[in-house]
C-alpha cells in the first residue's frame, strides 16, 4: 500500500514538474500519470471512479493552464478502460484484482489492457491539444509516445510495487 | 417518483460519466470562463507557489548561467548609455515617462503545445493588471491573461490564438504576426500586401495601435518571403530575436497614458 502511494505521489509530481515541459527527440512526449489511472483498480460502475480521474485531470490542468482538457481526457480514459478491462481478464478476476499491474495481470494482459489505453490517450492529446486530426508527424508522436510511455510504465511498476506485490497477491 | 429514483439508480455511472464529460467540455471550450479566469489557472495560489518553490530550485542550478546572462545585459545598457545621442532607449518611448517597466521571474514556461503560457512570479499587488504586455531586451514575450494576487499567467507569443500589431521597420507597413505551432524560434507575417517592397531580413516592430507594446521594440527579421500563393498577401515566415527555450527574466510594460487614450477613443466612438 505505501509502495502504491509513493508511486502515485512519483508520478502526479514528475508529470506536473518534469515531464510536463518535455519533447524527447521532438516526438516523445511521455505521461507517466497515465499510470496512476491505469493501476487504478476495476469497481463495477464506480461513480468515484469517475471522480477521481475528473480531479486528477483538473489537478493536471491547473499546471498546465489547459482548464478541461486534461478533465476531459482522463474521464473518456476512464470509462474505456472500465469496459476494456472487462474484455481482457473477464468479470471475475477484474473484480478480485485490486491494483491492475503487470505482477497481477501478467505480462501480456498488462499489454494488451494498457498498450489500446496508451494510444487512446494519445491520440486524444492529439486531437485536442494539438488541434490535427491526422498528419504524418503526429502519426509519429503518436507511436514512438505510445511505446515509450508503455516502457516507461512498466520500469516505474518493477521499480516501485515489484516488492510489494508479490507478498500481496502472488 | 420512485420509479425516477430508481432509474436514476441504475443508470447512476452513465449519468455521472456524461454529466462529467459535459463540464469538461463546457470548461474547455469556454475559453474565458469565470473559473478559468480567476481560479483554475497557474496563477493560482496553490500552483502559483508550487511553480516558484519548483523554480526557486532549478535557479540555484542556473545562477551561473543568470549571472553571465545579467553581465551580458549590463554591459549592454552601459553601451546604450554611452550612445545615447539619440535618446532612445531599446528603441522605444521610455524616456518619455510613458511607459514603466516591472521586472518579472518566469516560473513556468511552455514551448511544445499549440498555445502556450507562461507564469510570472508577480501578481495584482506589485500593479500587474490584465492586458499589460511583456517583454525582454530580445523583444516581446506575450500579454498577461490572469493574475492573482502573487502571480501572473500570460499568453505566450508562441501561441496560435495570439496576434501582435505589427510593423515592417523599412516601410512602415501595418501587419500581424501569428505563431503557426511548428518552430519555436520563427513565427508567420501576415496581411503584407503584395504591392510592398520587402526584402530577407527586414526588421519587425511592435506597431503600438494596441496600447500594449510600445511603438518599435523588436520582434525578428524576416526569415522567408513566398510570394507564389493565391491570395493577395504574402507568406512570410519571421525569426524571432526572442528565445522562448530558456526565458527567465522578463519586464512587464506598464503603459501610463493607457487609460486616456482608451478613454478619449470611447468619446470618439460615442460621439459618432
Amino acid at each position: 500500500m505505501r509502495g502504491n502511494f509513493i508511486l502515485f505521489i512519483i508520478l502526479i509530481f514528475t508529470q506536473i514538474f518534469v515531464l510536463n515541459k518535455m519533447l524527447f527527440f521532438d516526438y516523445i512526449l511521455i505521461s507517466p500519470y497515465l499510470l496512476a489511472l491505469i493501476l487504478y483498480p476495476y469497481y463495477k460502475d464506480s461513480i468515484l471512479n469517475l471522480f477521481i480521474g475528473f480531479i486528477l485531470g483538473i489537478l493536471l490542468d491547473i499546471f498546465n493552464d489547459s482548464l478541461g482538457l486534461y478533465a476531459l481526457i482522463s474521464i473518456i480514459i476512464i470509462y474505456f478502460k472500465n469496459s476494456w478491462v472487462l474484455k481482457i481478464i473477464g468479470n471475475d478476476k477484474a473484480n478480485e484484482i485490486t491494483l491492475l499491474s503487470i505482477f497481477n495481470l501478467g505480462k501480456l494482459n498488462f499489454f494488451n489492457y494498457s498498450f489500446p489505453v496508451i494510444i487512446l490517450y494519445y491520440l486524444l492529446i492529439i486531437i485536442f491539444e494539438f488541434n490535427v486530426f491526422f498528419s504524418f508527424d503526429n502519426f509519429l508522436t503518436l507511436t514512438f509516445s505510445s511505446v515509450s510511455t508503455y516502457f516507461v510504465m512498466v520500469l516505474l511498476q518493477y521499480l516501485f510495487l515489484k516488492s510489494d506485490q508479490k507478498n500481496e497477491w502472488r | 417518483m420512485s420509479n425516477l429514483l430508481r432509474i436514476l439508480g441504475v443508470y447512476k455511472y452513465s449519468i455521472t460519466f456524461w454529466f462529467l464529460l459535459f463540464s469538461s467540455v463546457l470548461l474547455l471550450l469556454n475559453n474565458n470562463s469565470f473559473l478559468k479566469s480567476y481560479y483554475f489557472n497557474s496563477s493560482n495560489m496553490i500552483a502559483g507557489k508550487a511553480l516558484s518553490s519548483r523554480n526557486s530550485i532549478i535557479n540555484y542550478f542556473n545562477l551561473k548561467s543568470k549571472n553571465h546572462q545579467l553581465l551580458e545585459e549590463n554591459r549592454y545598457l552601459i553601451e546604450k548609455y554611452m550612445n545615447v545621442d539619440s535618446m532612445k532607449f531599446f528603441e522605444i518611448d521610455l524616456l518619455e515617462n510613458r511607459y514603466k517597466l516591472i521586472s518579472a521571474v518566469v516560473i513556468n514556461n511552455s514551448i511544445n503545445k499549440k498555445e502556450n503560457y507562461i507564469t510570472l512570479n508577480i501578481g495584482s499587488i506589485l500593479g500587474i493588471k490584465e492586458g499589460m504586455g511583456v517583454i525582454t531586451r530580445n523583444g516581446i514575450v506575450g500579454k498577461i491573461k490572469y493574475v492573482s494576487g502573487n502571480f501572473s499567467t500570460l499568453i505566450s507569443l508562441l501561441n496560435t490564438k495570439y496576434f501582435v500589431s505589427t510593423l515592417i521597420k523599412k516601410t512602415n507597413t501595418l501587419s500581424s504576426i501569428n505563431w503557426n505551432g511548428d518552430n519555436p524560434d520563427q513565427t508567420k507575417l501576415l496581411y503584407v500586401p503584395k504591392h510592398v517592397k520587402i526584402e530577407v531580413g527586414d526588421s519587425i516592430i511592435t506597431s503600438s495601435y494596441n496600447s500594449i507594446y510600445p511603438k518599435g521594440i523588436l520582434i525578428g527579421t524576416i526569415k522567408s518571403i513566398n510570394k507564389n500563393i493565391n491570395s493577395n498577401f504574402y507568406d512570410i515566415d519571421i525569426k524571432l530575436f526572442q528565445n522562448f527555450y530558456n526565458l527567465s527574466t522578463v519586464y512587464v510594460v506598464l503603459d501610463t497614458q493607457k487609460n486616456e487614450k482608451i478613454l478619449l477613443e470611447l468619446k470618439n466612438t460615442n460621439a459618432r
